[in-house]
């Protein structure tokens, strides 16, 4: 079947498909109540010529983001716009991608976690700089940004 | 001071794509008159500015192609219309977010169907898009989505179909009877994306036998 591969971190036993089956199907209601269409979180600066070392600092931190700070703050929202079934789906998937990311921490690959981090920093001020509600609302919008961008590390 | 109700200029403001090629529509209800004029806008998702699309401005009809403007892979775009009556009038309305990699629909593959005396071979030509690379190259579809594959089917009787699939670009069916007509269809379809192509419909009929018996 097939597998993530962001780097030496290997993750398998997830459908990329299903990801995008479960995001297609709330995708219009979720991006339409983000109104502020001159900011993208997830822009070119944090996603665009990652390294495959890179890669793997780099999800981590963006699932662990997306679960404790977009996903547990739009779950009220899922249930208001009745998407939660979607919305479980896509969470319980980046839970599992997350459990089976081992990013290493040996000292060598400081400088690569350190251009990670600062990709990372980039998506969190933007974040930071909108009205909270309307940055979860943006955050949980874009994860097509974060599809696309995954599907480069599918194989 | 009630707002004026101007729901009747401009409805359904969508865009419309297939390989890759995106067209901008939108409707209007009978009671908002012929003579209304539009202009059309586009921009980039998180870009501030909005840019007016050259020879869409102020136009009659209610279509417009901003394949060039939304030639991106990697962008999302949002357009939206201004509509302007007779009587001063004014509505505008945006998109939803688009992304010419999720929204595009396939249309059917170009193929070429030659039939022999005891088969019938079909080459599936490559699809062009408007998207070109840096240095002007064009791109297929096939260079575009990596696991796009083509299905092909014939039908030989009621009950009976053969199937063949893959990634390459020529298929041939063996093992039929001369001088008979088949039905067949292809497809293409992309697996990653949910995708596949409004079916390619064809009709062949295999040679005569000349052989002496």
């Amino acid at each position: 079947g097939q597998e993530f591969q962001f780097g030496p971190c290997q993750v398998e036993g997830v459908v990329l498909q299903e990801l995008w089956e479960a995001f297609q199907a709330m995708k219009d209601i979720v991006q339409a109540q983000d109104n502020i269409t001159s900011v993208q979180l997830l822009r070119k600066e944090v996603l665009q010529n990652v390294s495959e070392a890179e890669s793997c600092y780099l999800i981590h931190a963006l699932l662990e983001f997306y679960l404790n700070t977009v996903f547990k703050n739009y779950h009220h929202k899922a249930v208001e716009f009745r998407i939660l079934k979607s919305f479980s789906t896509l969470a319980n998937n980046f839970i599992v991608i997350m459990s089976k990311l081992q990013p290493s921490q040996e000292k060598e690959m400081f400088s690569v976690r350190e251009s990670a981090r600062r990709r990372f920093l980039l998506f969190q001020r933007a974040f930071k700089q909108l009205d909270r509600e309307a940055a979860v609302t943006k955050a949980f919008g874009e994860v097509d940004i974060l599809l696309t961008w995954m599907e480069n590390f599918y194989q | 001071h009630f707002a004026e109700d101007t729901s009747d200029l401009l409805q359904h403001v969508k865009f419309q794509s297939s390989n890759f090629e995106n067209i901008l529509t939108w409707d209007s209800r009978p009671e908002s008159g012929p003579d209304t004029v539009y202009s059309v806008q586009y921009k980039t998702y998180g870009e501030t500015e909005w840019q007016a699309k050259e020879g869409c401005q102020r136009i009659t009809r209610k279509s417009c192609n901003l394949t060039m403007e939304t030639g991106n892979l990697t962008d999302f775009y949002y357009a939206r219309v201004t509509a302007i009556d007779v009587g001063g009038r004014s509505a505008t309305k945006m998109t939803d977010r688009f992304s010419s990699l999720q929204h595009t629909i396939i249309k059917p593959p170009d193929v070429t169907c030659i039939p022999k005396v005891r088969s019938i071979q079909m080459i599936v030509h490559p699809t062009y898009t408007p998207i070109h690379t840096g240095n002007g190259h064009r791109l297929t579809l096939e260079d575009i989505f990596q696991d796009l594959f083509y299905h092909l089917d014939l039908h030989i009787n009621h009950t009976y179909q053969m199937h063949l699939g893959g990634k390459q670009r020529e298929f041939e069916f063996f093992g039929l009877t001369p001088d008979t007509e088949f039905l067949g269809t292809i497809v293409s379809l992309v697996p990653t994306w949910s995708k596949k192509s409004i079916p390619y419909m064809y009709r062949a009929k295999t040679l005569p036998d000349q052989t002496w018996t």
